[in-house]
């Protein structure tokens, strides 16, 4: 992080742009009559100093009008308790740890996710609409080894009702191309969800769990510090992109990198792994002792659900292993939201904190021309800071005795 | 990071804004859609300098000034960069005011400008780490050198067009903000900028 990063990390809170026709409304401009009989007759005295939100508020009244506070940005940046309040440093996630602890495990652990991802479509940053693109996975995944899985395409929708309206002022077209990092993608807006077929993963395909046999699985420790120490020993590729080369242990990460691939491999031993209570809460406590990690307070998850958010300090919010070039330009932070009562992981979503900007070579590809990462090209280049940029959320996670039904049976 | 985003969302604005500049010397409310366009990056800009409540008054004094004068613009640059430059002289008067706060931060911790602000204890923690530092880096600048690396920092404006808003050569600001990025330097920690939780 250089001098000029660290400014743009300050204030941020403050970069957020506002609704042009609140604004109007809110500091009185219409074309053509002077600030001051706008300030008589709209303004509060500047000296009387209410917080922003409001503000809002009271020129919302006054217009007769209510959907102001609806922007995801805001469920997602201020939460529902409320600003300020903070947890002790990962307090929700040692509760969620006591609460999870003395469960049952049973034969097969299934779960269900989807993953959004949000696009933009449009260009302009005042003319735009984003769209959100689904994809549901559903596993089971046994302590014997066994595993099945299975995905489903769900139909791409604009992102919020904002979005909705201006997709449909454009023609509700159901097939719309969007920039991308890895060029064009299209999304389908309309018609029905793919079918799920679940199927049997290989047995003894990679290990059951990050290369680990179902007996190393069975063998964590239950025991936070412990947990971390064998975690660390687990060989991948642990960064956000690196030039292709052999598989690393995670001990080779320094800081947030580490932090980073810890967090990644405790979200799937709580979410889609045969995690057994008992190394179930160790890993809440492992996340909990981790320099940097925050509870900041109750919010939302994208299906509505009410829990505490948890900040990570990850530098990169790009999937770990899958490039060698980097596809981001803007800065991201990520946050867990769990439920502490059940010790319930219900959602993980990446928020942006530096919208994307500027440029970045790249080698060249394929044709040998040389490439470069714009802003243009990036599918949150219109998003401004605190909007989420994707989210996993968890709709489902339960002990079953029961074998997924397979398609023919 | 020359390449910030534009002022302006596309190539085919600025031919729009200055026809709008024109029909609304007949038809003055059409001057409105100029607001709808600009207002909003222009006001989140200054609420991060001067803090929410001045904000809201120098948008509308902007955007008055905008109005009186619009015969006046010639099209010559770009709309946005006559308004920012608009923007950039009023706030430039604010110059003491908004010293002030970047003391009263760098002092106590708390930033003045985001009072009331709704915010995460997140954010206050990232700027509880250097905010404070930044802030008495920053109250020690001119008004110009401040109008020309907050315009970067913060306006995601890029040099050439930080050049036209405040009508100084392209050379003059590459090399003020050069300066004043090493002066801002100085006033960091460099352990900062090293990852230090190697767990």
């Amino acid at each position: 992080m250089d001098e000029l990063d660290a400014l743009r990390r300050m204030r941020t809170t403050l970069a957020r742009e506002e609704n042009s026709d609140q604004l109007a409304m809110r500091v009185g401009w219409r074309a053509g009559v002077s600030p001051q009989r706008r300030r008589r007759a709209f303004r509060l005295p500047s000296t009387f100093k209410l917080p922003m939100v409001s503000l809002a508020a009271v020129a919302a009244v006054a217009a007769g009008s209510v959907a102001v506070l609806t922007l995801p940005s805001d469920s997602a940046g201020t939460g529902t308790g409320g600003p300020g309040k903070v947890g002790a440093p990962g307090n929700a996630l040692l509760v969620a740890a006591t609460s999870v602890e003395k469960g049952k495990a049973g034969k097969y652990w299934h779960s269900s996710s989807i993953r959004g991802e949000i696009f933009a479509a449009g260009k302009s940053a005042a003319d735009h609409y984003k769209i959100v693109s689904l994809q549901r996975s559903e596993g089971w995944m046994g302590r014997d080894g066994n595993s099945w899985w299975g995905n489903q395409d769900l139909p791409d929708r604009p992102w919020t009702d904002q979005d909705k309206q201006k997709w449909q002022a454009a023609g509700s077209p159901s097939q719309l191309e969007v920039p991308s990092a890895e060029g064009p993608v299209v999304m389908f807006l309309k018609g029905a969800s793919t079918g799920m077929s679940v199927r049997p993963s290989p047995p003894d395909d990679d290990g059951v769990f990050y290369g680990l046999t179902q007996k190393q699985f069975a063998a964590l420790p239950a025991e936070p510090a412990q947990l971390e120490n064998a975690l660390l020993n687990l060989k991948g590729h642990w960064r956000a992109y690196q030039p292709d080369g052999p598989e690393q242990p995670m001990r080779a990460l320094r800081g947030k990198a580490r932090s980073r691939a810890l967090s990644d491999v405790a979200e799937s031993l709580l979410a889609t792994a045969p995690t057994p209570p008992a190394l179930r809460a160790a890993t809440y406590r492992m996340l909990a002792a981790l320099p940097g990690v925050k509870a900041e307070g109750r919010t939302t998850d994208p299906l509505g659900r009410t829990g505490t958010a948890i900040s990570l300090p990850v530098d990169s919010t790009v999937p770990l292993g899958l490039y060698t070039a980097p596809k981001q330009l803007g800065t991201y932070r990520r946050q867990w939201i769990i439920d502490p009562g059940t010790g319930t992981l219900l959602a993980v979503r990446d928020l942006v904190v530096t919208p994307p900007r500027g440029s970045r070579k790249l080698r060249p590809g394929d044709n040998g021309k040389p490439r470069s990462l714009q802003v243009k090209d990036m599918p949150d280049r219109f998003h401004k800071p605190g909007e989420i940029v994707s989210y996993k959320v968890f709709e489902l996670g339960e002990w079953t005795d029961t074998e997924p039904k397979l398609p023919g049976q | 990071m020359a390449t910030a985003r534009a002022v302006s969302g596309h190539p085919g604005e600025k031919l729009d804004d200055l026809r709008i500049v024109e029909v609304s010397l007949d038809d003055p409310e059409a001057f409105g859609e100029l607001f709808s366009r600009h207002a909003p990056r222009l006001h989140a800009y200054i609420k991060r300098r001067l803090g929410p409540p001045l904000a809201d008054d120098l948008v509308s004094e902007t955007f008055a000034i905008a109005f009186k004068q619009r015969e006046r613009f010639d099209g010559r640059a770009e709309f946005s960069a006559w308004l920012w430059g608009i923007a950039s002289n009023l706030i430039a008067k604010h110059h003491r005011q908004e010293s002030r706060m970047y003391r009263a931060f760098a002092r106590t911790g708390v930033d003045p400008a985001e009072d009331g602000v709704a915010e995460l204890a997140s954010d206050r923690a990232a700027a509880a780490a250097l905010g404070p530092r930044l802030a008495k880096a920053l109250a020690g600048l001119s008004a110009q050198d401040r109008n020309a690396v907050l315009l970067l920092a913060w306006g995601e404006l890029s040099y050439a067009e930080i050049a036209a808003t405040l009508d100084l050569p392209l050379g003059t600001v590459k090399a003020k903000i050069h300066r004043v990025r090493a002066k801002l330097r100085k006033a960091l920690p460099q352990e900062k900028f090293e990852e230090k939780n190697d767990g």
